[in-house]
Parts: C-alpha cells; sequence; structure tokens
C-alpha cells in the first residue's frame, strides 16, 4: 500500500467516524493528537448539590458588557530547582511571587506584590548539622515532611506541595492586603477560593477556575455543564464538605467550543455564598464574557485565561526575572 | 527684553529671556527620568547604539537628545528610531473579539504596549575606554547637556570662541542654542556648507539668508575680515537683503537667544547686467527707489576671453582653436599689433576684434596667399571669429562691445558686507561666465592676499546644474570643485544649495564639512547616499515642517533636527509685492531716470537736452563712467563724461592706395 492510498483511508476513515458522531448526536473534537497520556488526578471528584433550581441546566448570558468594570486582578506564581541531594534526600530552591493588578480606566497597575525564596527539603532525613548548614546560606527553610520510604521523586512532589502552600499563602496575604485598603473592591483571582477565609471571601471576591480536573456533577448536569454553548452559564450550585459549603460555583461559556475540545473556553466560577451570588450572576457573567477581550494569547490557555490573570502572571515574570 | 513682531497683520509683543550663551544656568529640567536603558541579546547596547523605553506619554521624539545615568559614565545620545507594539500575538485576534467591526466592542483592558526607542550615541563620558551604554535610567538632554553632547564646549566655552549660532534645538520644552565651529565652516580646519531640500518647503535661501547674518555677528574679528558673494540664480531670491522682513514674535524670541540682531543686512552691493537694450537694468530690484543701489555689471573682450574655456565647449576648443586663442590674448588683444598688409591694429573691443579678422580674410584673399595665416589655418580662424562674436550676442547686456566695464570691486571688498550678483535673468552661458570669472577672480585675489577680506563665502543656489554629478566636464564644475577641495586653504567657502544633493557631483557635497536637509522628497532619500539614515529619520527629514533643517558638522557625530527662525530680510516674493520691477522704458527716459537716482536733484529735461542727438554708445559710456565715480555733481560729471557734441557728417573714403587712417570711425581719434 503506497503512503498516498494510506493517506486516502486515513482521512476517510476518520470521515466516517466524524460523521458517526454527529449522527449519534455528538460534537466533533479538534482532532489533535495526544501523544501522552496526562498524569493521574489528585481530586478528580467532588460533590455538589442545585443551588438555582432543582437540576443544573444551560441559561443564555447576555450581551457582554460594554463598559469597562473597575476591579482588581490577583495570581501567583512558583518556580523551583533541586540544588541537590543529600543522598537521595533533595534539597530545593524555590521562589513564589504574588501580586495584585488594579484596573482603573481599562489600564492595569500593579497595586500589590509579595515574593519569597527559600529552601524545602525533607528535613527529618537531613542531620542537625546539614540543616545547620542551609539555614547559614540566609534563605527561610521549610520542611515538606517525608513518606513512608525515600523516594528520589515521591519527595520532590512533597516538596512541590509544599511550595504551592506558600504560592497559595502569598496570594491570601496580596488579597488581603489590597482588601484592606480598598473594601469595596472587586477582586478576581485565579483559581479557587478555598484558600480563602470565610471573612475573605465575604466581599466581592470572584475564583474563575480555568482547570476542570475536580468535577462536582455527574451524568446530565455534568452533560449540561460541559456541553455549553458559547455566551451560555449553568445554573448555580453549591459545593459540599466542610468549608467548601460556603462557596457557590456556576460554570461559564465563553469561546464557541464546536470543533474543539470539550473544555476549550470553558471556565468555573466561584463566589461566596449569600443572595448576592444570584442578584449579581447576570452582571457578572456579561462582566466575565467581556473579559474575553483582549485575548491572552500567545498564551495556550487563552480561551479561558483572563487578560487581566494573563498580566498579573506576566508581571509576576517580569518580577521574577531569569530566577534560577 | 520685549520684543515686537508681527503675524498675520498683527503687531504682537513677548517678553523674552535673553541668555548670556554658554554661562547660563541650564534650563531646569524635570528630574525624573522618563525612560530606562533596556537590552536583550536580539536588542544589546553597544558603545553607538542603545534602546530605551518610556511611558506611552513622553515629551521626547525623533531628534531629541537624551541623557543616561550610568554609575560612572554617562552617555549623550540623541533619539534616531522608535517602535510601538503590543503584546498582540496576531492582528487576526482583534478581529475576532469584535466579531470583524471595527468599534463594535471596546475592550475593558488596555492591552500592555511599549514605546520602544532607539538612540545614536553623540558622546560618551569618560571617552575612554569606549564600552557599552550602562543599562541605566535615561533623562531628557537639558541646555546644558545639549553643549557637551554636541561638544560645543569646546569651541563655544573658551577665552575666545568661534561658535556660530545656527539654529535653536527644541524638545521636550528644553531649548538650547546649537552652534557651529568658525574654525570647521569656514576654515582652515574644514569648510563649506552644503544644504539639500525640496524647493519651496525646505527653507533653503531662508537657511542661507539667516546663516550669513549669524556668521556676520559673531564670526571672531581676531580672524579677519568676512564678506560674502551671492549669485541670485532665480527670481528675485535674494533681491531684497537690506529691506527688514516679517518676523513673528516666536522669530524674535528665537533671534534674542541666538543673540543675532533681528535687522537687514546693513552693507549690501548689488550688481547685475544690462538688458540687451544695454541701458535698462537686467534685474527684479528695479523699482525706483532701489535701482540706484544697483551696480551695472558689464565686461568687455578682455574679461571674456581670459575664460573662454567657460564660454567654448570641447568641440570648439581642440588644440588648434586653444593655440589660436592663446596667440589672440598673448600677441594682439590690448597691444599694437601689426598685420602683413600693413595695419596696425589695437584690439580692445569685439569690434575691433572684428576688424583684424576682416583684415586678415581679406588680406589672405587679396594676395592669394593660401589657407594659412601665421600657422593658424583659415577654417580655424573661421571658427573662433564666429563663436567669439557670438558671445557678444548671447550675452548682450553682459558683455559690451565698446571695451567699457564695471566689475566688482575686487580689491576693496568691505568687512561683513554682501555682493550679490543678479544673474537670474541671463543666459545660461552668460551666467556660467559670471560665476567663473567672479569666483575666480576672487580666487586670485585671496591668494595675494589683497581682496580687501581675509574670507569669502560664495553662496551658489542650484548646484545640481552647476556642479552635476553625471554630464559634461564643464568649467564651473571643475570651478566649484577646486573650492570645495582647496578653497578652505584660501579663506574661499561655497555656501551651495541643491534640491537632489544625490544629482551633485560627490566631491563638491563630499567636501562640505557641514550639511543641512530641510524638507526632503522621499524618492531622495531613498538613494545611496542617505543609508545611513534610519527610516524614522528620513519620515522626520521627509515631513520636516518650514524653519527646521537636520544638521550634521564635524563636532557632531550624529545628525542634529534644529529650528531657525526666518530670515530677518525681506523675501523675494514680499520684496517684489513692495517694491513691483519698473518696466523697462526708452533709452532717454531710462538714462534720465538713472541719473535722477544717482541725485534727486537732476532734472529731467537738462538729461533730455544732454543726450539729444547723441550715439547711444557714447551715453552708455558717460552714463556708466558716471555711475562708477558717484560723483557730488552728478549732471556736470555726466556732461563731462559725454564730451562735446561732433557732427556725425559722413567722412570721405580715403583714396585708393593710401593706408586708412587709425580708427577711423572714432571721431576722438581725430
Amino acid at each position: 500500500m503506497t503512503s498516498a492510498v494510506m493517506g486516502e483511508t486515513v482521512v476517510e476513515a476518520r470521515r466516517r467516524l466524524r460523521e458517526a458522531l454527529l449522527e449519534a448526536g455528538g460534537v466533533v473534537g479538534d482532532g489533535k493528537s495526544a501523544a501522552a497520556a496526562s498524569p493521574p488526578l489528585q481530586t478528580p471528584f467532588g460533590i455538589a448539590e442545585p443551588v438555582e433550581g432543582r437540576e443544573v441546566t444551560a441559561v443564555a448570558v447576555g450581551a457582554p458588557l460594554r463598559e469597562s468594570r473597575d476591579a482588581a486582578f490577583a495570581d501567583g506564581i512558583q518556580r523551583y530547582i533541586v540544588e541537590g541531594r543529600i543522598g537521595v534526600t533533595p534539597i530545593i530552591r524555590a521562589y513564589v511571587g504574588a501580586a495584585v493588578l488594579d484596573r482603573r480606566d481599562r489600564g492595569l497597575l500593579p497595586a500589590k506584590h509579595e515574593a519569597e525564596e527559600f529552601i524545602v527539603a525533607p528535613l527529618e532525613r537531613l542531620t542537625d548539622a546539614t540543616v545547620a548548614k542551609l539555614h547559614e546560606t540566609g534563605l527561610p527553610v521549610h520542611d515538606c515532611g517525608v513518606a513512608e520510604r525515600e523516594h528520589p521523586i515521591l519527595d520532590v512532589q512533597l516538596a512541590v506541595q509544599q511550595i504551592e502552600q506558600r504560592r497559595r499563602r502569598a496570594e491570601v496575604s496580596v488579597v488581603a492586603a489590597f482588601r484592606r485598603e480598598f473594601p469595596d473592591a472587586w477582586i478576581v483571582v485565579d483559581g479557587s477560593l478555598r484558600a480563602y477565609d470565610e471573612e475573605a471571601r465575604e466581599s466581592r471576591l470572584l475564583g474563575v477556575i480555568k482547570s476542570h480536573e475536580t468535577q462536582f456533577l455527574a451524568g446530565v448536569d455534568l452533560e449540561t455543564a460541559l456541553t455549553l454553548p458559547e455566551a451560555h452559564r449553568t445554573t448555580v450550585f453549591r459545593r459540599v464538605g466542610g468549608r467548601e459549603d460556603a462557596i457557590h460555583s456556576w460554570y461559564l461559556r465563553l469561546w464557541d467550543w464546536v470543533g474543539q475540545d470539550i473544555l476549550f473556553g470553558l471556565v468555573r466560577v466561584e463566589r461566596q455564598r449569600g443572595p448576592q451570588v444570584l442578584d449579581e450572576i447576570e452582571e457578572i457573567c456579561s462582566w466575565l464574557l467581556a473579559e474575553r477581550s483582549p485575548m491572552s494569547t500567545p498564551d495556550t490557555r487563552w480561551d479561558r485565561l483572563l487578560y487581566p490573570i494573563h498580566e498579573v502572571e506576566n508581571y509576576l515574570k517580569a518580577r521574577a526575572g531569569s530566577w534560577w | 527684553m520685549v520684543v515686537e513682531g508681527r503675524k498675520d497683520g498683527r503687531t504682537e509683543r513677548r517678553t523674552v529671556e535673553v541668555d548670556e550663551r554658554c554661562d547660563t544656568p541650564p534650563v531646569a529640567v524635570p528630574p525624573d527620568p522618563i525612560g530606562r536603558v533596556v537590552a536583550t541579546e536580539r536588542l544589546p547596547a553597544s558603545p553607538h547604539e542603545f534602546h530605551f523605553w518610556t511611558e506611552v506619554e513622553t515629551p521626547i521624539g525623533i531628534g531629541a537628545i537624551v541623557r543616561v545615568e550610568g554609575r560612572a559614565r554617562t552617555v549623550y545620545a540623541v533619539v534616531v528610531d522608535a517602535k510601538a507594539y503590543s503584546d498582540l500575538a496576531d492582528p487576526l485576534h482583534e478581529v475576532r473579539v469584535a466579531a470583524g467591526i471595527p468599534g463594535e466592542h471596546v475592550a475593558p483592558t488596555h492591552r500592555t504596549e511599549i514605546r520602544l526607542w532607539t538612540a545614536a550615541v553623540l558622546r560618551q563620558v569618560p571617552q575612554e575606554p569606549l564600552q557599552p551604554v550602562p543599562l541605566a535610567e535615561v533623562f531628557l538632554a537639558s541646555e546644558q547637556d545639549v553643549q557637551v553632547a554636541l561638544r560645543m564646549e569646546s569651541y563655544v566655552q573658551v577665552a575666545e570662541p568661534t561658535g556660530i549660532p545656527i539654529g535653536l534645538y527644541a524638545t521636550g520644552g528644553v531649548s538650547a542654542p546649537v552652534y557651529l565651529d568658525a574654525n570647521f565652516l569656514l576654515g582652515p580646519e574644514s569648510a563649506h556648507l552644503n544644504i539639500s531640500g525640496v524647493s519651496g518647503l525646505a527653507t533653503k535661501t531662508s537657511a542661507v539668508e539667516f546663516l550669513l547674518k549669524s556668521v556676520f555677528t559673531h564670526f571672531p574679528h581676531s580672524k579677519g575680515r568676512i564678506a560674502a558673494v551671492c549669485f541670485n540664480v532665480k527670481g528675485p531670491d535674494l533681491c531684497f537683503l537690506d529691506q527688514p522682513g516679517d518676523l513673528t514674535p516666536e522669530d524674535l524670541e528665537m533671534y534674542a537667544r541666538l543673540d543675532i540682531e533681528p535687522t537687514p543686512f546693513d552693507n549690501v552691493h548689488y550688481f547685475a547686467p544690462f538688458k540687451a537694450d544695454g541701458i535698462n537694468i537686467n534685474t527684479l530690484r528695479s523699482h525706483a527707489d532701489l535701482i540706484g543701489s544697483v551696480q551695472p555689471l558689464v565686461w568687455g573682450l578682455r574679461e571674456v576671453l581670459d575664460y573662454h574655456e567657460v564660454l567654448l565647449n570641447r568641440d570648439d576648443l581642440d588644440a588648434k582653436a586653444a593655440a589660436f586663442i592663446d596667440f589672440l590674448i598673448d600677441r594682439v588683444v590690448e597691444k599694437e599689433f601689426r598685420d602683413e598688409w600693413g595695419t596696425t591694429h589695437r584690439v580692445r573691443t569685439f569690434s575691433e576684434l572684428e576688424r583684424l579678422f576682416r583684415a586678415i580674410f581679406d588680406g589672405l584673399e587679396a594676395s592669394g596667399r593660401g589657407d594659412t595665416w601665421r600657422t593658424h589655418h583659415i577654417a580655424t580662424i573661421r571658427k573662433i571669429r564666429n563663436r567669439l562674436l557670438n558671445i557678444s550676442t548671447r550675452c548682450k547686456g553682459l558683455v559690451t562691445d565698446d571695451g567699457t566695464s564695471e566689475d566688482l570691486p575686487f580689491g576693496t571688498f568691505e568687512d561683513r558686507s554682501l555682493y550679490v550678483i543678479d544673474v537670474s535673468g541671463m543666459d545660461q552661458l552668460a551666467q556660467d561666465l559670471v560665476f567663473t570669472r567672479v569666483v575666480s577672480k576672487l580666487r586670485e585675489h585671496l591668494e595675494r592676499r589683497d581682496l580687501g577680506v581675509d574670507h569669502v563665502i560664495v553662496f551658489a543656489d542650484e548646484l545640481n546644474k552647476y556642479a552635476p554629478e553625471d554630464g559634461p566636464d564643464t568649467y564651473v564644475r571643475k570651478m566649484l570643485l577646486d573650492i570645495s577641495e582647496r578653497g578652505r586653504y584660501l579663506g574661499l567657502v561655497l555656501f551651495g544649495a541643491q534640491q537632489f544633493r544625490s544629482q551633485v557631483h560627490r566631491r563638491v557635497v563630499g567636501n562640505a564639512s557641514t550639511t543641512m536637509f530641510g524638507r526632503m522628497d522621499m524618492d531622495e532619500l531613498a538613494t545611496p547616499g542617505y543609508q545611513v539614515l534610519s527610516r524614522a529619520t528620513k519620515i522626520k527629514l521627509a515631513t520636516l515642517p518650514k524653519g527646521e533643517m537636520m544638521l550634521r558638522h564635524p563636532h557632531f557625530t550624529q545628525p542634529v533636527f534644529l529650528r531657525f527662525p526666518r530670515p530677518p530680510v525681506m523675501t523675494g516674493p514680499a520684496g517684489v509685492a513692495a517694491y513691483p520691477p519698473a518696466t523697462d522704458v526708452p533709452f532717454d527716459e531710462a538714462v534720465m531716470r538713472q541719473l535722477v537716482a544717482l541725485d534727486r536733484r537732476v532734472s529731467p529735461n537738462s538729461v533730455a537736452e544732454i543726450i539729444a542727438d547723441r550715439r547711444e554708445d557714447d551715453v552708455r559710456r558717460a552714463l556708466l563712467a558716471t555711475r562708477r565715480a558717484r560723483p557730488d555733481d552728478v549732471l556736470a560729471y555726466f556732461r563731462t563724461a559725454l564730451g562735446p557734441r561732433v557732427s556725425h557728417a559722413p567722412t570721405a573714403p580715403a583714396a585708393a592706395g593710401t593706408t586708412p587712417l587709425q580708427s577711423v570711425e572714432d571721431p576722438y581719434a581725430r
């Protein structure tokens, strides 16, 4: 079989498959090949129950807000390097930073910034003399705990968890600092509101989640959520479980996903529970739709990454410079 | 001080702070930096160029001078290029979010954008070791910074300054006088000025007029006496340099800052040939109030013959022709010359030369001696006769047939005076002759140090025409090349102007140490000579407003943009409007007017009576003599110069075989 014939056969097979998907009531994807399997998800499932109606439904969102809303945007970054090992125990140098950019009259200006450079290591596995040597570097030294046995990869993952915690702490800190200065300002944070205490969440705080690792819905509700048309939202649901009970959430489709992956242009929005959630949801959705412009290209997550959040990332990267 | 000016017909007053040149404390400059140097592997900072960013709203632009303050190094530079861009990855993304309709959707956030400037280094302090520009803060240059950046302190802030103000550098609220070094503009270190720009918009003539005023004001007396000779080659451009022009308060403010009196030239001498009628002067400065100050420019056979190379083309001037002309110059002109047929000739005029030629042809024919006279072939003699006698026709008005001449005052040139020669109404051949002869005479006198001044500026416009890059190698072009290459040693300086620099001989423009560019044509800027300029600089040049120029000078390592005021003299069009040229008048009337212009007491009737029935050539000669002498009693002098009335009764022909009397047509020879 010549390559041309083989190519025709592949194309034909693909065409037939896509037609079959459509005939079955499905939609076709972007056709991108996956070279490697995604890593296993840490928390793939969560629990939620409807707040707005009895089941999750799709609701059309109004036109994008025409005027720019003054608001602040917060995000954080983290970097780390395995500087060396004592035996098989990793010694990691890390950097975390978080910032708030304040948008006034369509212009973004840095408002708050925190950054920290530190050492992370499983201190239990190190001798006192080694730990003392690490302290002598002048950098703060943090313990990341230990697994049941030494493991060259798992030990690093534990350290990364510690780094992520410190990054989230920095994010919470800059948001709190900004909140103290501007108690009535809207703040949009990148990611979940879980890390923020209830007092912080009481205010005008929105979490915009781009990754959909944890799915709170199931069955028809999930399909409704993940197949939302462009400029539609789901009805509001409540996360269930401990302090998360106070967080209300909904999905919002920013861009048409037909011809793309199912998660294309899909974000999940979180807000502290309260009557204001339903009162202001239409306005918030219109606002977030308007944030599709400017696009955050060339970032590959541009379909879900709000431009101001993208700018916070760029700002933090610029502040970090060529940190190594 | 309070200055007064006119603009749009209104008089305006303005208070001007007069700076004491370099002793003035620098203008207060905001201490805040306006930018910061950035360098990447792709856009590194080098010892000669660097990049910096500023806020979107910034006072600087192309041509602005900036200062970079490093820890142990200060760098001065001029902005030569600029870019603005945002983080937009693809223009299609904008189209997509706007649904293809511009203005349909305004993004809630302005994209991050940058103003990235490129600057060319003017100077580094310390100069050695030469290093890349530090990645430091960038400041707008103060007045003091401009002086240092352009290395002007070496000739302005010294005991005997040689700075010649050329205009004001003005950017971002800072203005600073810019000076040329007289040693590099007028010699001996280097010399010459060249100005390029499109007609009408580049204000080339205005720039030269202003610069001449500045030179006459600031040229150090210790360096000697200076004068300028200007050739008015078109229209009335240079015809009113002694008349005040309209100046706005802004102009007057600039004059005050540059320490130049905004007054017209007070010592201007005008020269122009006659028209073909030999009595009306061929100039647009012919208004009755001004014609008295115009000297006729009249040359005779000797003046022409000395520069025959200008008038005869290469085809005419073969070796045989040149030999015959040399024979005429050496043996015949203004000498007693006895031909083979017994006639003695004294050739001083074209008429007398024609009589010599006639005698040769007649003698050869009568004697049947063949076709050679004194080794010169008759065909050569005929050719030279035709060419030379044709000159008096083509250059009628400039070249006289009667031997009189009226010339520039070589030997008595006055310090800081202008000599304007109006050749605008002349045939191209005559223009070439005037230019060549005047410049040659200047050169001769400067070599002998007896011109009356030590330095002469020669201003010639339309260098495209006189010294073209290609085309025939004319005598005028040779002359311009000679000035360009050797003039500075003599004190002979060329201020040249042209529309297209690329079309002027490269050695003429290349030898000009100082170069100015006004509004330029984009096609011209696309020629190889402008490759060193950035695209932004070219675009600025192509859109320069009147009164702005780009300047290159040996002390400046990069071109600098500057403004200069309107010249303090009446422009050509304004002059023609204020002093409409007189129409040509009949011979008698013209004589009467010219005498009245010399002396208001002269009565028209008495002039008419004196010149009645007199030969026009005699009247012309007497008028020229009177103009040259400028006596107290003009009429009496004119009458004396004209001589007694002589009968014009026909003279009986000489008897056959008798040698004719010498100059029988000259009644005064009797």
